[in-house]
C-alpha cells in the first residue's frame, strides 16, 4: 500500500519560489490502479519521482507498505528502487547501446536474478509482450510502440510492487497507447503490482479507477 | 552489481559507440605510439653518444696502471667484444727547436683500426701500418712542432737525449680536447719501452653490464686502474641522465595533457548520454557501480588504445632502428658524436611499457571528472534537464 501523507514540495528558480507540491495526501492499495491527472506543469511529474524516490519531498511523508521512504539514505534508496520500483518514460527508456535482451537482463543483473533463471524471465516477458525473437534487436531498429512494450516489460521484469509510469502513452498513436494500457493494467492485476501512472491523457484517465485531479500543485479530486 | 556484467556493459558501450570509441582511442593509440618513438629515440641518442664517445678511443672501460706481466687475455669476459691493449708513457718530442711534452701510445694498429674510429679523425695523411717507424699526431702539436706530415720528429726523456727518431705517417683532430692535446701514437712493435705499464680499453657488446664487468675486472687484475666510461666521462653520464630526466617529464607533460582531453572528451560524451545515466539510476545502479561503469569504459578503452598504441610505436621504432636517423648535418660539430650522427631507435623494456602505463593512470583519474558529475545529479534532474 502506498500512503502520501501531506506531501509538499517548492522549488526555487529564476521565477522565484514555486509551488510544485502542496499538502498532497491520498492512498493507493496494494495491486490498485491509479492515475495522476493534470494539465502540464500540475506537479504530476514531480508528485511521481517523490514516490520513486527520486527527490525527496519538502515535508510530508510517503509511505510504501508503511515504511517511510523519503527518510532513506542514498544506498537505502538505490535499492529501494532497485528491488521495489520500476519506471515507465515518455520516451528514450532504453539504453540504447544494449539489445532488447541485454536492456531487460539489466534490472535481472542488479536484483541478482542470473543464469538460466534470468534467460527463463527474458524469454517470458518477450513472449508476453509480443516481442520474441526481438530479443537480439537493437532499439534503434524498433518501432516507438515496441520500444514502450519493451520498457514497461524491463520495468516489470524483477516483479516489482509498484510500477511507476510517466505519461507512458504521450509518443504513441490512440490505438498502440491504448493496447499498452490494457497490458500494462492487467499484467499488474496478475503480479500484484501497484500502478500509479502520470498523464493528462483523457482515454487513460477514463481506463482507471482511482483518479488523482492536481492543479499547480494542489489536489483537486481524490477518489 | 557483478563486476562481471560492469565490464560487459562497459564493453558493448564502447563497441556500439564505436565512432566515439575510435576517435577517443586516436588521442591514447597517437601519444601512446609517439612516447614509445621519442622515447627509443631518445635511448638511441644516448646509445650513439655513447658509442661516439667510447667508440673513438677510450673504450666502455678503461684500464691503467695494469703491470706488464698481468695476463691481459683474462679480461675477455662474456659479454665483452674486444679488449685493445696498448702501452704508455710520457715522452719530449722535437723537431728543430721546437719541444713539445706527449703521451706516447703504443698500439696494434690493425686492432684499432678496427674497434676504434681514431683513424676516422685523420686530417691529414694516414693511419699507423704495424712495424712502421711512424708516429700519429694532434693537429695542435704538429702545429706547435711544425712538422708536416712525412717530416721527422725526435723521441726522448730531455732535449737532445734521442731514443727514436720516427716519421710522422698522420695528423688527426677529433674535437675532444683530452685527445686533441698532447698525445701521439706509434706501433706497438718501435716503442721505445716495451716494458712499460699496460693500459686497455674494453668494448662491450650492445646491452652488457658494465657495472658487472667492471667488478670482475677489479677483483681479476686488483693492481690495475679500471674505470667504466661514467667514471671517466662524467659530462656524459651528466648529459645522459639529463636526457632521461627530460624525456619522463615530456611523458607525465603529454599524457596530462591528454587525460585531460581524454577527461573533456569523456564529460562530453557522458553529458550525451546523461539520459542513460538517470534511467540507469532510477533502476537502482549504485554510485559505486556507476564509478566502476565509467572507470572500466575509460579503462578499457585505454588499454585496448594503450595496446595500439605499443604496436603503433615498435613498428616505428623498428622501422628507423634499421636504417637509422641520420642528424649529422645537426651533430658535426659536437663532440658526443665525434664519429657518426646517425641514431639507432632502440627500444627497452621500460621505454615500451612507461608510456602506456602512464596512459592508464591517467585515463583512470580523467573517468573521475564524469563520475562525479553522475553521482551528484539527482535522477529527477536529470530526466528533467534532458
Amino acid at each position: 500500500m502506498i500512503e502520501i501523507l501531506a506531501v509538499s514540495k517548492k522549488y526555487t528558480s529564476g521565477r522565484g519560489h514555486i509551488t510544485a507540491l502542496a499538502d498532497i495526501s491520498f492512498n493507493v492499495e496494494k495491486g490498485r490502479s491509479s492515475v495522476l491527472a493534470g494539465k502540464s506543469g500540475s506537479g504530476k511529474t514531480t508528485l511521481l519521482n517523490c514516490i520513486g524516490a527520486l527527490e525527496k519531498p519538502d515535508s510530508g511523508r510517503i509511505l510504501c507498505n508503511g515504511r517511510d521512504i523519503s527518510t532513506l539514505g542514498r544506498r537505502e534508496r538505490a535499492l529501494f528502487q532497485r528491488r521495489e520500483i520500476g519506471f515507465v518514460f515518455q520516451a528514450a527508456n532504453l539504453l540504447p547501446w544494449l539489445t532488447v535482451a541485454e536492456n531487460l537482463q539489466f534490472p535481472l543483473e542488479l536484483n541478482g536474478i542470473r543464469g538460466k533463471k534470468q534467460e527463463r524471465r527474458i524469454d517470458e516477458l518477450l513472449a508476453t509482450f509480443d516481442l520474441s525473437g526481438y530479443g537480439k534487436a537493437m532499439p534503434g531498429e524498433l518501432s516507438g510502440g515496441e520500444i514502450q512494450r519493451i520498457a514497461f516489460a524491463r520495468a516489470i521484469a524483477h516483479k516489482p510492487s509498484l510500477l511507476l509510469a510517466d505519461e507512458p502513452t504521450a509518443s504513441l498513436d490512440s490505438v498502440t497507447g491504448n493496447q499498452l494500457i490494457q497490458l500494462m493494467l492487467s499484467l499488474c492485476a496478475d503480479q500484484h503490482t501497484t500502478l500509479i501512472i502520470a498523464t493528462h491523457d483523457t482515454e487513460l484517465i477514463a481506463m482507471t479507477d482511482h483518479k488523482i485531479y492536481l492543479k499547480d500543485g494542489r489536489m483537486e479530486t481524490g477518489i | 552489481m557483478r563486476l562481471r556484467f560492469i565490464l560487459k556493459l562497459s564493453f558493448l558501450h564502447l563497441l556500439r559507440s564505436w565512432r566515439a570509441t575510435v576517435v577517443l582511442s586516436f588521442m591514447v593509440i597517437s601519444a601512446v605510439a609517439s612516447l614509445v618513438f621519442l622515447a627509443s629515440l631518445a635511448i638511441g641518442t644516448n646509445d650513439a653518444m655513447i658509442r661516439n664517445s667510447t667508440g673513438l678511443f677510450s673504450g666502455h672501460i678503461s684500464g691503467s696502471d695494469i703491470p706488464p706481466e698481468s695476463d691481459t687475455s683474462l679480461l675477455t669476459l662474456p659479454g665483452v667484444e674486444h679488449v685493445l691493449v696498448r702501452r704508455q708513457q710520457r715522452f719530449l718530442l722535437w723537431a728543430g727547436e721546437n719541444i713539445e711534452p706527449v703521451l706516447l701510445m703504443a698500439v696494434n694498429p690493425l686492432q684499432e683500426k678496427q674497434s676504434t674510429a681514431l683513424w676516422k679523425k685523420t686530417v691529414s695523411g694516414r693511419y699507423l701500418k704495424p712495424g712502421e717507424d711512424g708516429i700519429y699526431i694532434n693537429q695542435e702539436t704538429a702545429e706547435r712542432l711544425q712538422v708536416p706530415v712525412g717530416g721527422q720528429v725526435h723521441l726522448g726523456n730531455a732535449p737532445r737525449d734521442r731514443l727514436k727518431t720516427l716519421t710522422v705517417v698522420g695528423v688527426y683532430k677529433t674535437g675532444i680536447s683530452l685527445l686533441d692535446q698532447g698525445l701521439a701514437f706509434c706501433p706497438v712493435d718501435v716503442f721505445p719501452l716495451p716494458d712499460g705499464l699496460i693500459t686497455t680499453a674494453v668494448f662491450l657488446q650492445d646491452g652488457s653490464p658494465t657495472g658487472d664487468i667492471l667488478q670482475q675486472y677489479r677483483r681479476l687484475i686488483p693492481s690495475g686502474k679500471f674505470q667504466a666510461w661514467p667514471e671517466f666521462m662524467p659530462d656524459l653520464k651528466q648529459l645522459i641522465d639529463l636526457n632521461f630526466v627530460c624525456m619522463a617529464i615530456v611523458m607525465i607533460l603529454v599524457f596530462a595533457l591528454v587525460s585531460v582531453g581524454i577527461s573533456c572528451a569523456f564529460l562530453i560524451f557522458t553529458l550525451k548520454n546523461l539520459r542513460e545515466h538517470g534511467i540507469m539510476k532510477t533502476m537502482g545502479i549504485m554510485p559505486v557501480d556507476t564509478v566502476l561503469l565509467l572507470v572500466s569504459q575509460i579503462g578499457l578503452l585505454t588499454l585496448c588504445a594503450a595496446a595500439l598504441g605499443i604496436i603503433a610505436g615498435m613498428a616505428a621504432v623498428l622501422l628507423f632502428s634499421q636504417t637509422g636517423i641520420d642528424l649529422t648535418s645537426l651533430t658535426s660539430q659536437n663532440r658526443y658524436f665525434a664519429v657518426s650522427g646517425i641514431i639507432y631507435p632502440r627500444l627497452t623494456p621500460a621505454n615500451l611499457l612507461t608510456p602506456p602505463l602512464l596512459a592508464i593512470v591517467f585515463g583512470l583519474a580523467a573517468a573521475l571528472w564524469p563520475s562525479l558529475y553522475i553521482i551528484r545529479k539527482s535522477p529527477a534532474d536529470i530526466l528533467r534537464s534532458v
